[in-house]
């Protein structure tokens, strides 16, 4: 068979790299930037026909432990999550790292410095340092195939866990790819027992620890001749006043913008392979140049490997920013300086100013994201207000954390706090003898991903709090994946739905109810009676599975019966609509003094009957 | 071949995935290399979204303020939110209305700096014909009125045509048409 040329998302490229790898095994929960990276593997195993065992699995640390099973009964296995995935899988991956593999083990984690869709901007390669794994840092799709398959290489050689950290603009970007007949991997699965090694007490874990050390001091003997990911442009024995080290995303920013000033007289030394540093390689570089800037993403970790302090730009020295992504206009203007003050000559100038304070003058309104037209969750934010204006609201990780803009989250801390958080403020206030209404919401793949241990532990210690599970039957913020509650598996195929009701009641609930959230009026009867019995004294926990359709995966099921919608003049200009409901199809039309409707972006899903206190919003 | 920046934007749920894809199809069967770069996750809920696309020989997936050669903007407001990425003598194409579009604020920045704009009520266009979530296509079709240089009206066509599922490839022909009619006229 031929070679074709197609267009691949980053994500997709690893996905072909970990494919092309021979990789047996992959484990993931979605998360961006890496939610696309499991899908593109499924896309790619049925076009080709490849037997690959794929899985999304509840969380990521189930995700983890379960490639690592399969990558020391030998077989080839990659994990994929977005950053703050891997802090959930920490502690699979600090042991993991302890006792090593058979089979490569490739974990792809993703970083999002921005931070764009993330709670964190947190470096990868930290995490890496910390665990003393190697991390490939990929400036572009292309490499970051090449450098998938080359962490399974360097993993099965080493018998390492091996990282794979694209940065969000790696992963979504999109270059043309070759791409030629992919084949299965046909080794067989065998398990030699040691228990000395996979179930090591302390003891041995020191002896594991000297030969983590020793794997890790001949990893960087290779990457110092890695010349394909590591490399630089220096002239034989000539000296320059400035040089650059750069990797991932800001080395493809770097390079371009010097392409394109036509700067040949500043040298960049690309590293692809920040842990373990390659430091020989970094002090021929550094000894060429009388200073050095370094750039990379998001942290400091390169930086602080170069022994010459003095020579040294970067975070620490002020002239790289702290937060934020290197975007080509940050990276040009602050080059830029360092230029102008080491008195080299500056780059062209960019004449942007101008067009920035224009946009600024301008007073753009700001589009925050917003929960989408006819989304169930807005009718149960709107319902939890409506039945419970006084209590605190704990929220979690998803769509949902959009109920911001309805007042109906007031924390968002990590996957599943809003459960461990509510029962935080329980005992915080109960402590007082204060009764603080608290109303947490999680959506139903946070619930499976990390809701259980928290509910078990807030029932088994007395906490009372209203808990509304937002059931909308797929993981809906990171791209419509599907939930273990919908039983149905990463690649399409048949799997066993998981009851929440059973798992809540499981975890020891005695009050379980389920309601259409689309039925304002029920669900803040619900409300109220669930307010009842967590304050009666043989009460407890009251959970609400606020149960329908997310609008977007499921259209039709979401409103099988369509209602035409219109204001009329009834309408006050009261505006509670717009800042209760806040609909995006809803909005203040200047010309007829009212509220009116977007019909373009109204779904009709009529929710909206049921909300005008002066009964303005009527079905036409 | 020198490269060719383009932003496209406008807010999450108004295709700008979709455009992008159309665009870098097109110009890989032309042969020439392409980069682009994506806006997926919180922001794809109705906030600002940005796409990038570069061709020719470049390294990184961003383009730099100062330096696009095209903006496409879906929304009338994310046109003007991102005019910095223009270079001088870069061109904009809007979807807003023709009569009212630019700001007069906007105008002399844009004269300076001789940027070419034109705007199609293509949200309009797209929810006359029947599918108003297709405003991208008709806005494409409009582009490829003026842009024969970069990519032919018939060159986004056949894209269109390897990226659309099968369903909805007649209408998504014809929105695309249509906004091509209302350029050429
Ligand atoms: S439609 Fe009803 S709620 Fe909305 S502004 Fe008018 S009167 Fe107020
Ligand atoms: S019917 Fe009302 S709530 Fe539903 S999408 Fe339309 S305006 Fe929004």
């Amino acid at each position: 068979m031929m070679k074709r040329k197609d267009i691949f998302l980053g994500n997709g490229a690893v996905a072909l790299g970990l494919v092309e790898a021979g990789c047996q095994i992959v484990t993931s929960y979605p998360g961006t930037p890496s939610s696309e990276i499991l899908p593109e593997v499924v896309r790619l195993v049925k076009s080709e026909g490849l037997n690959t065992y794929i899985e999304w699995s509840t969380n990521e640390k189930v995700a983890l432990d379960n490639a690592f099973a399969a990558a020391i009964s030998g077989k080839r296995a990659a994990c994929c999550m977005k950053q703050v995935g891997l802090n959930v899988a920490a502690d699979s991956l600090m042991s993991a790292a302890y006792l090593g593999t058979v089979g490569g083990l490739v974990i792809v984690s993703c970083d999002d410095p921005g931070p764009h869709s993330s709670q964190t901007e947190q470096d990868t390669r930290l995490m890496a340092r910390l665990a003393k794994v190697p991390v490939l840092d990929p400036s572009n799709p292309k490499e970051a195939r090449v450098m998938a398959r080359l962490a399974m290489e360097l993993s099965e050689e080493f018998r390492i866990p091996v990282i794979l950290r694209p940065a969000i603009r790696v992963c979504h970007a999109r270059q043309a790819l070759s791409w030629g007949p992919l084949k299965n991997n046909t080794k067989k699965a065998s398990f030699e027992k040691d228990p000395a090694r996979w179930a090591a007490t302390p003891r041995f874990r020191f002896i594991l620890h000297g030969e983590l050390n020793e794997k890790l001091k001949k990893i960087a003997r290779r990457f110092e001749g890695l010349t394909a990911h590591n490399f630089h442009d220096l002239e034989p024995g000539k000296k320059y006043p400035l040089g650059i080290i750069a990797g991932g995303i800001p080395y493809s920013v770097v390079r371009d913008i010097l392409t394109e000033e036509d700067r040949k007289d500043i040298p960049v030394l690309k590293i692809g392979t920040p842990y373990p540093f390659p430091e020989a390689l970094a002090d021929i570089f550094m000894s060429a140049c009388e200073k050095v800037l370094v750039l990379e993403e998001t942290d400091t970790v390169m930086e602080y490997f170069l022994r010459d302090r003095k020579k040294v730009l970067g975070r620490l020295s002020g002239h790289v920013p702290s937060e934020g992504e290197l975007a080509p206009q940050v990276v040009y203007r602050l080059v830029d300086k360092v230029l102008k003050d080491l008195g080299l000559a500056p780059f062209k100038g960019d004449r942007n100013q101008d067009a920035l304070d224009l946009v600024a003058s301008l007073d753009l309104p700001v589009r925050r994201p917003t929960l989408c037209a006819g989304c169930p969750h807005r009718a149960s934010f709107f319902a939890i207000r409506k039945a419970r204006p006084k209590a605190i609201f704990t929220s979690d990780i998803g769509c949902y954390t959009l109920g911001l803009n309805l007042g109906g989250v007031d924390t968002c801390l990590d996957m599943g706090a809003a459960i461990t958080m509510a029962s935080g403020f329980y005992h915080a206030f109960n402590q007082d003898q204060v009764a603080q209404p608290i109303v947490a919401t999680i959506g139903d793949s946070t619930f499976f991903h990390s809701g259980t241990a928290g509910l078990l532990n807030a029932v088994y210690n007395d906490a009372r709090f209203i808990l509304v599970i937002l059931d909308n039957e797929i993981t809906a913020m990171t791209g419509m994946q599907p939930t273990p509650g919908l039983g149905i598996r990463a690649d399409g195929s048949k799997g066993k739905a998981i009851s929440l009701e059973r798992v809540v009641a499981g975890c020891g609930v005695d009050f379980v109810e389920v309601v259409d959230p689309y039925e304002i009026k029920a669900m803040t009867k619900l409300l109220k009676k669930a307010t009842e019995y967590v304050n009666s004294s043989t009460g407890g926990i009251a959970v609400i599975i606020a149960r329908h359709p997310c609008v977007i995966a499921y259209p039709k099921e979401a409103i099988p019966e369509r209602k035409s919608v219109t204001v009329t003049d009834d309408c006050t200009e009261c505006n509670f609509c717009l800042e209760r409901f806040e609909c995006p199809a809803l909005y203040h039309d200047e010309e007829l003094g009212r509220t009116n409707i977007n019909q373009s972006l109204c779904t009709q899903c009529g929710v909206c009957l049921q909300i005008c206190p002066k009964g303005a919003i009527v079905e036409a | 071949m020198q490269t060719v920046n383009i932003v496209l934007s406008g807010l999450g749920g108004q295709g700008i995935l979709f455009m992008t894809k159309v665009m870098a199809q097109a110009a890989l069967n032309k042969g020439l290399k392409t980069m682009g770069a994506e806006t997926h996750g919180m922001a794809q809920r109705g906030g600002s979204v940005i796409s990038h696309l570069r061709l020719g020989e470049v390294e990184g997936s961003l383009v730099r303020t100062g330096s696009a050669h095209f903006l496409l903007a879906l929304e009338e407001n994310e046109a003007y939110r991102n005019i910095p990425f223009l270079a001088k003598g870069g061109r904009l194409y809007a979807n807003a209305s023709p009569k009212s579009f630019v700001r007069q604020e906007v105008k002399p920045y844009l004269d300076k700096m001789e940027i070419v704009y034109r705007a199609i009520p293509a949200g309009k266009i797209a929810t006359d014909l029947g599918t108003p979530m297709s405003s991208n296509l008709a806005l494409l079709g409009f582009f490829s009125a003026f842009e024969k240089n970069l990519v032919t009206h018939k060159e986004l066509r056949n894209a269109i045509d390897q990226v659309t599922p099968s369903r909805f490839k007649k209408i998504n022909f014809k929105v695309f048409d249509a906004g091509f009619e209302m350029g050429t006229q």
